[in-house]
C-alpha cells in the first residue's frame, strides 16, 4: 500500500492538492482512499460531500473519510472513554460538553493513524492519500507512535507506583471514581500492539511526505524548517508541490506585476532548497477548485508527466558505516542550524537535538553499546562517530557540535 | 490587561494581523505585547528579524515573544522532574525536561501559562495572541477544563494518600515510590496558574477572539464552525477580519471572475457573523516588516482603537436542562412571527425576516431532532431531544 501525506503551512492548498492527487490516481485506475487528518476538516467542503469516519464512496475507485477521534475513541477506547465520561458527570459537567472533553490530547493524531492503517489495509487500497493538519501537527502525527511509547512507559510506571497502592485506600474514602487496572489495560493493549505496526508503516519506503508551498516568503520559510525536521526524524519526502503560480494572463495585470517578478525568484529558490526533490507546479485558478470534476482536472495538470502514486524523488537517509576503530552514523539535515544542534548518547539511543526538536534515534544492536566519540556538522550532514568505550579519549568532542 | 486572541484557518494572515493589531494599539497609546502560541512560529518571518522565547522589543510600545514549550518546562518543573527521575531510575541522570515533552497537551499548557506571565509582569495594557490554526486553538481553550477535572479528582486524593503512605512505605524501603510534598506543591502552583488563565480567557470584558478569514468558500465554512465553537467554550468573538480582499483596481481582466466569487462570499460573511466586520485589502507586495504591518493596522482599524472590545456577549450558548440540550442564540430585536428555524445537516438555519443566519452545530448535536424552539427576551432557545 502506497501512503502519501501532504503537509505545509496553513492555507497553501493542502486539501485541494491531496484531493486532486486522489481523484487523478482513481481516474488512472488505482484503488484510492483519501483521509483528512486535520481536526478542522475541509475535505468535505472541497469534495462537496458530507464525510464521516468510515470510507464513503465518492467515485469509481475513490473513497474518502474524515478521521474522527471521537468515533475512534468509542470503538477502541471504550472503557477509557466511559471512565472519562463518568468522571466528568461526577463533576457536574453537562453531558454534551463532557463528550467534547473526553478527547485526550493526541487522540486526534492517533485516530488518523489507526484509520489509515486499518481502513487502508482492510479496503485493499493501492494508494492512501492523507490531507494533514499544518506542518507542526504533521510532525506530531508521524512521531506519535514513538512519543506514545515513551509517554505510556512513564504513565504506566506512575500508575503502578501511585494508584495501585493508593486506590484501594482512596476508594474507601472518596466517592469520585478512580481508574482501575482495566482502564490501564485497555490503553496498554491498544497502544503497544498497534504502535509497532504504525511505526513500521511510517518507516516503510512506500510512505512519503510531500510538502506543499506557494510562492510566499512566510510559506517557504516554514516549509524549509519542516523539511529539516522531517529529515531529523528520518521521514522520507518525495516531492514539493508549488501551488498558485500566476498564469500568463494574470501576470499581465499591472497590480500583480510585482507578484510575478517575486514569484520567479521564489520558484528558483524552492528548487534549490529542496533539491534533488522534483517540484510539481499548479497554477492559480480564477475559481476555487471545488467538486470532483475540478479536482480531477487539477490533478491531471499536476501529474502531467508523472504518476500520482509513484515515489517521485529520493533523498539520502540515515546511514551506518563501519570505519577504523568504530562506526560512523551519517544523518542528512538540510538547512539545520549548527548552533542549535546537540548530540548525546543514552543507552541504545542517539539523542539528537535540532532547535526545539529532539529525536531519539535507536541504534542497531551491535552499535548500542558503543560510546559517543565525536560529532560534527558540515554541508548539511551530521556525522557522529561511535567507538568502544575507553577507545576514545575525548568525550569532550561530544556535546554541542563545533 | 486586555487579551485579544487572533485565530482562523491556516494561511489567512493571523500573524500579520496580530502584529498589525498590536502596532495599532501602540499607536493609541497602549503598551502592547504580541505572544505567538503556534508551535510553528512565524512572528519573526513576518517582521523580517528573529523573535525567540525571550520577550523582545519590536518597536517602542510593542514587545513580542514566541512561546517555547521546552524553555518553559526547564524553568518551572524541577520538583516534578525530580520525582520522575527517582521513579524512572533506569535513566537516573539523564531524565531531562525534554522527556516530559512527550506528553501531548503540554504545549497547550505552556502557551496558556505564558499569557498569565505577560499579565503578571504588569507592564502591558494589551496582549495580542497569535494563535495556532483553529483546531489547535480550540484544544488549547479546552485544556483548563480537562486539567481542572484531573486536579479535583485525582490530585487531592493522591496527595492525601501520599501523606498517609509516606511514613509506612518509607519503613518498607519504597519511599521513592511516593512523591514528596514538593511534587504536589509544584503541580498545584502550575494548576493555580492555569486556573488564573481560565479566568482571564472567560472574562468577556477582558478577553475576546478575533477571527481572521479570506473571502473564499472553504475558509468561510471553517470560520463559521470556529465562531460557534468559541462561543460554546465561553469565549466571545468581538470582530471578524476579512483579509486579502481583491481591491477594485485589481478586480478586472483575468481576476474578474475571482472578484465576482468574492462578492458572493462577502454576503455569506455578513450572514454568518453577527459582529463588526473589518476589512484588509490584498496588497501588490508581501507585507513584511514593521512599517508595512503598521499601515495594515491603519487600514483594518481606521479610527477604531484596536484594543477596545468591539462587541460584547456570547451569541451562541449550550446548556442542558430538564427538557434536553438547549442551544441558545441571541436574537435581539426579533419577534416570534419573524423567526423560522430548521436543521440542515450539521447546521442550524435561523431565518429572521429576510436575513438568514447559519450556525454550525457542535458534533454532539448533529443528527439529533429538534424538540421545540422558542423565543424569549431576545434569546432563541432551540431544544434538542436527548
Amino acid at each position: 500500500m502506497r501512503l502519501v501525506l501532504y503537509t505545509g503551512k496553513g492555507g497553501v492548498g493542502k486539501t485541494t492538492t491531496a484531493a486532486a492527487t486522489a481523484a487523478c490516481a482513481a481516474a488512472r485506475g488505482r484503488r484510492t482512499l483519501i483521509v483528512s487528518a486535520d481536526a478542522a476538516h475541509s475535505l468535505g467542503d472541497v469534495l462537496e460531500r458530507r464525510l464521516g469516519p468510515r470510507p464513503e464512496p465518492i467515485a469509481p475507485s475513490l473513497d474518502a473519510l474524515e478521521a474522527d477521534a471521537r468515533a475512534e475513541m468509542a470503538r477502541h477506547w471504550g472503557r477509557v472513554r466511559d471512565y472519562l465520561l463518568e468522571l466528568f458527570r461526577h463533576q457536574g459537567i453537562e453531558a454534551v460538553v463532557a463528550e467534547e472533553l473526553a478527547l485526550l490530547p493526541g487522540a486526534e493524531e492517533l485516530a488518523t493513524l489507526l484509520a489509515v492503517e486499518e481502513q487502508g489495509r482492510e479496503g485493499g487500497y493501492d494508494l492512501v492519500v492523507v490531507d494533514c493538519a499544518p506542518t507542526d501537527a504533521t510532525l506530531r502525527l508521524l512521531t506519535l507512535p514513538d512519543v506514545a511509547r515513551s509517554a505510556l512507559r512513564i504513565a504506566l510506571k506512575l500508575q503502578q507506583a501511585v494508584s495501585s497502592v493508593i486506590n484501594p485506600l482512596a476508594r474507601a474514602l472518596i466517592a469520585a471514581p478512580l481508574p482501575d487496572a482495566a482502564v490501564f489495560k485497555d490503553v496498554e493493549r491498544l497502544l503497544y500492539g498497534r504502535l509497532r505496526r504504525l511505526r513500521a508503516r511510517i518507516a516503510s519506503p512506500q510512505t512519503t511526505v510531500r510538502l506543499v508551498v506557494t510562492p510566499e516568503r512566510m510559506v517557504i520559510d516554514e516549509a524549509r524548517r519542516a523539511f529539516t525536521d522531517l529529515c531529523l526524524f528520518d521521514i522520507a519526502c518525495d516531492a514539493v508541490v508549488m501551488n498558485r503560480l500566476l498564469p500568463d494572463e494574470a501576470r499581465q495585470e499591472p497590480f500583480f506585476r510585482d507578484w510575478a517578478r517575486v514569484e520567479h525568484e521564489r520558484r528558483q529558490e524552492v528548487e534549490s532548497l529542496f533539491a534533488p526533490l522534483p517540484v510539481l507546479t499548479a497554477p492559480l485558478r480564477d475559481d476555487e477548485v471545488l467538486g470532483l470534476d475540478a479536482l480531477r482536472a487539477h490533478g491531471q495538470a499536476l501529474f502531467q508527466r508523472v504518476e500520482p502514486d509513484a515515489v517521485l524523488g529520493v533523498r539520502p537517509r540515515v546511514r551506518f558505516t563501519a570505519e577504523k576503530g568504530g562506526w560512523r552514523v551519517e544523518l542528512p539535515l538540510p538547512h539545520a542550524e549548527r548552533a542549535g544542534l546537540d548530540v548525546s548518547k543514552l543507552h541504545g539511543e542517539l539523542i539528537i537535538r535540532s532547535g526545539a526538536r529532539r529525536r531519539a534515534l535507536s541504534l542497531p544492536r551491535r552499535l548500542a553499546s558503543l560510546s559517543l566519540a565525536g560529532a560534527r556538522f558540515e554541508r548539511d550532514l551530521l556525522v557522529v562517530r561511535l567507538a568502544p568505550a575507553g577507545a576514545s579519549a575525548s568525550r569532550l568532542e561530544a556535546g554541542p557540535c563545533a | 490587561m486586555r487579551v485579544i486572541l487572533l485565530t482562523g484557518k491556516g494561511g489567512v494572515g493571523k500573524t500579520s494581523l496580530a502584529l498589525a493589531t498590536a502596532l495599532g494599539a501602540a499607536a493609541h497609546g497602549h503598551r502592547a505585547f504580541v505572544l505567538s502560541t503556534d508551535p510553528a512560529h512565524s512572528l519573526g518571518d513576518a517582521l523580517g528579524f528573529p523573535i525567540g522565547p525571550q520577550p523582545r522589543t519590536v518597536c517602542p510600545g510593542v514587545t513580542a515573544q514566541e512561546v517555547g514549550a521546552l524553555e518553559e518546562l526547564e524553568r518551572s518543573w524541577s520538583a516534578i522532574q525530580g520525582w520522575l527521575r527517582g521513579l524512572l531510575h533506569e535513566k537516573t541522570d539523564e531524565l531531562v525536561a525534554e522527556e516530559l515533552l512527550v506528553f501531548p497537551g503540554l504545549e497547550e499548557l505552556m502557551a496558556l501559562r505564558a499569557v498569565r506571565e505577560v499579565e503578571a509582569r504588569g507592564e502591558y495594557d494589551v496582549c495580542v495572541v497569535d494563535c495556532a490554526p483553529t483546531g489547535a486553538t480550540l484544544r488549547m481553550l479546552r485544556f483548563p477544563d480537562v486539567l481542572r477535572i484531573f486536579m479535583e479528582n485525582f490530585f487531592e486524593i493522591e496527595r492525601r494518600g501520599a501523606r498517609w503512605l509516606r511514613p509506612v512505605i518509607g519503613r518498607l524501603g519504597g519511599s521513592k515510590l511516593v512523591p514528596q510534598e514538593e511534587f504536589f506543591e509544584a503541580f498545584e502552583r502550575l494548576y493555580r496558574e492555569i486556573e488564573d488563565v481560565r479566568q482571564i480567557l472567560l472574562d468577556g470584558d477582558r478577553t475576546t477572539a478575533r477571527l481572521v478569514l479570506n473571502p473564499a468558500r472553504v475558509v468561510v465554512e471553517e470560520t463559521r464552525r470556529s465562531f460557534a465553537y468559541l462561543s460554546l467554550y465561553g469565549v466571545s468573538t468581538d470582530a471578524v477580519i476579512v483579509n486579502r480582499e481583491l481591491p477594485p483596481r485589481a478586480a478586472g481582466g483575468w481576476f474578474a471572475r475571482w472578484a465576482e466569487k468574492e462578492r458572493l462570499e462577502q454576503a455569506e460573511i455578513v450572514a454568518s457573523f453577527p459582529v463588526p466586520i473589518l476589512h484588509a485589502p490584498l496588497h501588490p507586495k508581501e507585507l513584511i516588516g514593521v512599517e508595512s504591518l503598521r499601515r495594515l493596522g491603519e487600514e483594518v482599524y481606521g479610527s477604531l482603537d484596536p484594543a477596545a472590545v468591539l462587541a460584547a456577549g456570547r451569541p451562541v450558548r449550550l446548556r442542558k436542562d430538564a427538557r434536553g440540550t438547549v442551544l441558545e442564540i441571541e436574537l435581539p430585536n426579533a419577534s416570534k412571527e419573524d423567526v423560522d428555524v430548521g436543521v440542515h445537516g450539521a447546521e442550524l438555519h435561523v431565518r429572521v425576516r429576510d436575513a438568514q443566519r447559519r450556525i454550525s452545530l457542535p458534533d454532539s448535536l448533529v443528527g439529533r431532532t429538534v424538540a421545540s424552539a422558542r423565543l424569549e427576551g431576545g434569546v432563541l432557545a432551540v431544544i434538542f431531544e436527548a
